[in-house]
This record gives structure tokens, C-alpha cells and sequence, in this order.
């Protein structure tokens, strides 16, 4: 697993790729402990890359989104693949994030 | 890790230690591998067997790593059915909260079981609930 961060102009686009699991969990949350830390205002995650998430995988994201939402900042998660997708949709959690067919409309969307 | 293998009818036996998760999923997803099932079978069979199996180990042995887990699995017919067994005290299905309630939604945790009963076409679980057998229909 591997995190590629970009920041372009007042956000930050993240690359993940590879599996989001249990095993890959503790570096995700590093990696973005230290953009919340910096509290980071919008975020954009591209998921092109990911091939596997599990429950734990998705309690990172959850995570990430809550530590963001306590100072403000929002997140965007995009490209993911329909299976992933059905994922967000079995849980709810379609609810809970702004899920963006891709990383460009997202990125000039998000105001 | 032990390997046993009947006839239709194929056995691994665990640790409680989470580092074996994966080799279950991986032995099952080979095992699986002449029936050539499509890639979306195939992600949700590994999620279930990896969530039920670490479930085993974490709720269930309570990650002791003197007690074993042990999971079988089978065809019958297009019925792929995978049986999970821990040595612990029993799991009760009723007590699992439901995970996309707004109360429960945002938690890190709770989503394992629901998920996979979700992606499976069976989940049913013994009286004493250290067992979970799992069924999915092959197309």
C-alpha cells in the first residue's frame, strides 16, 4: 500500500493504492494524521488504485472524516471502483461522505 | 497451519493470531480457482472469510493464541459454504448493533458482520454461537 499526496492550491489530492485493510490501516492513519494534524481544509482521496477494502478499512475512512469534520475541514473520496462502491452503499456510508465519479470534477467542484 | 482435505470437502485449522487471516482466504480463494467465479465473487468470498475468521479470533478466542479456529469449507451443488468455528464462549448475533443507524454510523467499528451478511446468501450461526456457516450461491 502507498499514499502519493499533491497539494494543488488550498487542496490536498491523495492517491491511495493497493488494499485498504486491517493490515495497511495503522500507515493510512499516519499518513493522514499528519494532514489533519496540519488541518488540511479539503482533501480529495482517489481510489482508482485501491483493489480492497474491508471493515477496518472503512472505519480508517470514517476516521479520517471525523478528525477532519472537528476543525472544519471537509473530504471528497473519488473514483471508486463499483465494487468498492457497493461497499459505501451496503453500509450507508454513501450517506456520510461526498463520493465524486472522479478526481477532476471533484477538485473543481469543491468550493 | 494444518490442511486436511476430503473429498468435497477441505479443512484449515488457525491460531488466534490475525497474521493467519489472509492464508485462510487465500487457501480458500485457490481452492476455489477451477470454478473460475468473476472478480466480484470472488472480493466479496474473501471479505466474508476475513471478517468471520478475524472475528473468530478477536471476539471469539478473544485472541488467544492457545485456541485454534477452525474453518471448513465445501461445495454442494452451485453452494459454496464455508463454516468458521472458534473455541470461545459464543457469539450473540442480537447484541451486534446495527452499523448504519445515525447513532452507529460514525463508530470505527461494527460494520464486519453486517457487511457480510449482506454479501453472502446465508449467514446462520449455532445455538451456542462460536459457529457461522456461511453460504453463497455460485452462479
Amino acid at each position: 500500500m502507498s499514499v502519493k499526496t499533491e497539494v494543488k492550491n488550498d487542496l490536498t489530492v491523495c492517491c491511495i493504492e493497493g488494499e485498504i485493510d486491517i493490515n495497511t490501516a495503522p500507515d493510512i492513519k499516519k499518513v493522514f494524521e499528519k494532514l489533519t494534524a496540519k488541518k488540511t481544509p479539503k482533501i480529495v482521496i482517489n481510489l482508482t488504485k485501491v483493489t480492497y477494502v474491508d471493515s477496518s478499512g472503512l472505519a480508517t475512512l470514517v476516521e479520517i472524516l471525523k478528525n477532519m469534520r472537528a476543525y472544519g475541514g471537509r473530504m471528497r473520496l473519488t473514483n471508486m471502483s463499483h465494487k468498492i462502491k457497493s461497499l459505501f452503499e451496503i453500509t450507508k456510508l454513501e450517506k456520510l461522505f461526498e463520493i465524486i465519479a472522479d478526481e477532476t470534477e471533484a477538485i473543481a467542484t469543491f468550493v | 497451519m494444518n490442511r486436511r482435505s476430503d473429498i468435497g470437502k477441505s479443512s484449515l485449522k488457525i491460531p488466534s493470531d490475525v497474521k493467519y487471516v489472509r492464508e485462510v482466504s487465500s487457501g480458500i480463494l485457490k481452492w476455489l480457482e477451477p470454478w473460475k467465479l468473476d472478480d466480484s465473487a470472488l472480493f466479496d468470498i474473501r471479505l466474508c472469510v476475513e471478517e468471520v475468521v478475524r472475528n473468530a479470533i478477536k471476539h471469539g478466542n478473544n485472541d488467544d493464541k492457545s485456541l485454534k479456529v477452525l474453518v471448513n469449507y465445501w461445495l454442494e451443488g452451485a453452494r459454496l459454504i464455508i463454516e468458521v468455528e472458534d473455541e470461545g464462549k459464543g457469539f450473540d448475533l442480537g447484541k451486534v448493533p446495527d452499523p448504519t443507524i445515525e447513532e452507529n454510523i460514525m463508530k470505527g467499528s461494527g460494520r464486519g458482520i453486517y457487511i457480510v451478511r449482506r454479501l453472502m446468501d446465508e449467514m446462520e450461526f449455532n445455538d451456542k454461537g462460536n459457529k457461522v456457516r456461511l453460504t453463497k450461491y455460485l452462479k
